[in-house]
């Protein structure tokens, strides 16, 4: 077997939150005698593969660690403990709007975008024509991105992303405001990535979807993986433990 | 490719591999610092003269206090082009802490070179910069008998040192105002005790009037050579030689730390957005 997309080795993310998140000048004086920070581990030791050619989906409840983990994926936070390993050109959709300037029309978006995830100009103006003609944005393209919904947001970004010729793909829930075809548009596009042998990483939400769309899951509980394999299996132990939970909150609530 | 954490610098693991990375990137950097002009002009009803009208009104705000109520400095061409060289890297303090907090989004999601974006600020500052200069000639040409001269070449040295310095100073604020945001607060009441230090609102004659001790402390401001170097390009003033090593002492040495300090703390950026 080749060697994996992703490694993910024993990663420990904590975080130091002060009151408000914003450490001051004052305040971290005043933490310098007693240190008053509250500590939250977003990831407890997690290590897992992603091989190439796979789909690889990560459910768990709000705060449970997916989108931290795939912060460290795209190793714009770095872990505490433990390493990453990628290979392959990474792109990333974490998050809607990023890379954007909403001020700014779609069409110079583009080359922000594209600009902004490593591309040069030159390489910007071969895909330009293919990114405007996949987002379907028509005229819209011209007008300045704060006009679009979010809908629009997200098809511009899908579009740039699959055409910077990714061999990774991350996504963080960004596919669900786009609308029925634009979400059939964007399963094939990246059906095809797979078929080209590239790994791409989902969180979503929309667990079912996941665990169709995928070939294997991790189940993230607080910062642990609680079960990784056969994706419909592991999406269906969540679903149990979920629906566990309700009763047992529901019957202390009755009690 | 392959790339793997953690690593001293977080995105890559030497310098000249980050000074490289930076390098491949400058589309990105030329982009983003267009890109903000151009964001303002859609915005703005004047659009582009803004260029010139900021530093015009600023230049006349300072006249009319300094030059018109409190007379502490008639000369023109003296008081101008101190206030766009001291304003140009004062900018760079809240600029360069602006260009990362106000980009926060963007740094946590997407992996580059973070000295980019202070680049890029500068980068547009420079354009606002030489465009204070064009001014700068339009008003002392005729109100004040200044005509450049070929002194006016020493602005191919003063320009690229003061760029260093600004880079540096814009890097060393970022690295200090992102985790601790009480800095953006003080960089106003900072950046005025600067303007007051330096050779601007007052002549330089008044420093004979005061002992040699203040004389020296008046003369460890950075501002003190970088506009006296400036004056000689701008209005051919004699160049003092002290003047002119100072401020490549200054200006190298403000850049590295800036930029040391700024990709020391890169990794940990992040957690403070
Ligand atoms: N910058 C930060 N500072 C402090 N704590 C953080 C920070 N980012 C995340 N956390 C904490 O880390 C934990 C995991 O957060 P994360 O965003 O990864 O959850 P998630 O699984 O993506 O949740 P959701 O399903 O709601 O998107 C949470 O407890 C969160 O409060
Ligand atoms: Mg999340």
């Amino acid at each position: 077997m080749s060697a994996p997309a992703i490694k993910v080795e024993n990663v420990w993310v904590r975080f130091r939150p002060y009151v408000d998140r914003r450490p001051t000048l004052r305040r971290s004086l005043a933490t310098f005698r007693h240190k008053e920070t509250q500590l939250v581990e977003a990831l407890k030791g997690v290590s897992f593969e992603v091989q190439k050619g796979e789909a690889f989906g990560v459910v768990g409840q709000n705060g449970a660690g997916k989108s931290t983990l795939l912060r460290v994926m795209a190793r714009t936070l770095r872990p505490d403990e433990g390493r990453v390993v990628v290979r392959g050109r990474m792109s990333t959709l974490l998050q809607l709007g990023v890379g954007f300037n909403a001020q700014l029309s779609g069409s110079r978006n583009i080359y922000l975008g594209g600009l902004v995830a490593g591309l040069n100009k030159k390489q910007v103006d071969e895909r330009y024509d293919e990114i405007v003609e996949y987002s379907e944005l028509g005229d819209a393209i011209y007008r300045p991105m704060k006009t679009y919904s979010s809908g629009m947001f997200s098809r511009l970004a899908f579009a740039v992303a699959m055409h910077l010729d990714p061999e990774i793909l991350l996504l963080d829930e960004v596919l669900a405001v786009g609308d029925e075809g634009f979400k059939e548009k964007s399963m094939a596009t990246m059906h095809e990535l797979l078929d080209r042998s590239g790994s791409i990483v989902f969180v979503s939400h929309a667990v079912r979807q996941l665990a169709d769309f995928c070939d294997r899951a991790a189940w993230l509980d607080e910062g642990r993986v609680r079960a990784i394999g056969e994706a419909h299996g592991v999406v269906e132990e969540y679903r149990e433990f979920v629906q566990r939970r309700r009763k047992e909150l529901r019957a202390q609530g009755l009690a | 490719m392959t790339t793997t954490t953690p690593s001293p610098v977080y995105y890559a693991r030497r310098f000249n591999e980050y000074m490289a990375e930076l390098w491949r990137r400058r589309d990105f950097v030329w982009f983003l610092a267009r890109g903000n002009i151009k964001a303002r002009n859609a915005s703005t009803v004047l659009g582009l003269a803004w260029w010139v009208l900021n530093p015009l009104l600023l230049g006349f705000v300072y006249f009319f206090i300094f030059g018109l109520i409190f007379p502490t400095q008639r000369d023109i061409a003296y008081l101008l082009s101190g206030i766009f060289v001291f304003h140009y890297s004062s900018q760079s303090m809240s600029g360069g802490a602006n260009s990362i907090i106000g980009n926060s989004k963007l740094l946590v999601n997407i992996r580059f070179p973070r000295l980019i974006l202070p680049i890029a600020f500068l980068l547009e500052s420079t354009f606002g910069f030489l465009a204070s200069l064009v001014v700068l000639y339009l008003i002392v040409i005729p109100f004040a008998d200044v005509i450049p001269g070929p002194s006016i070449l020493w602005l191919l040295v003063a320009l690229p040192l003061q760029i260093v310095f600004n880079l540096g100073l814009a890097a060393a604020t970022a690295r200090l105002a992102v985790p601790f945001r009480d800095i953006t607060n003080l960089i106003p009441y900072l950046t005025r005790i600067w303007l007051y230090m330096s050779p601007i609102i007052w002549p330089l004659s008044m420093l004979e009037s005061v002992s040699e001790t203040f004389q020296g402390l008046f003369r460890l401001n950075p501002m003190f050579p970088i506009i006296a170097v400036y004056r000689t390009a701008l209005l051919g003033y004699p160049l003092a030689q002290a003047d002119l090593v100072a401020m490549v002492a200054w200006c190298l040495a403000i850049g590295v730390i800036g930029v040391a300090m700024f990709i020391k703390f890169e990794g940990r950026m992040v957690r403070y957005l």
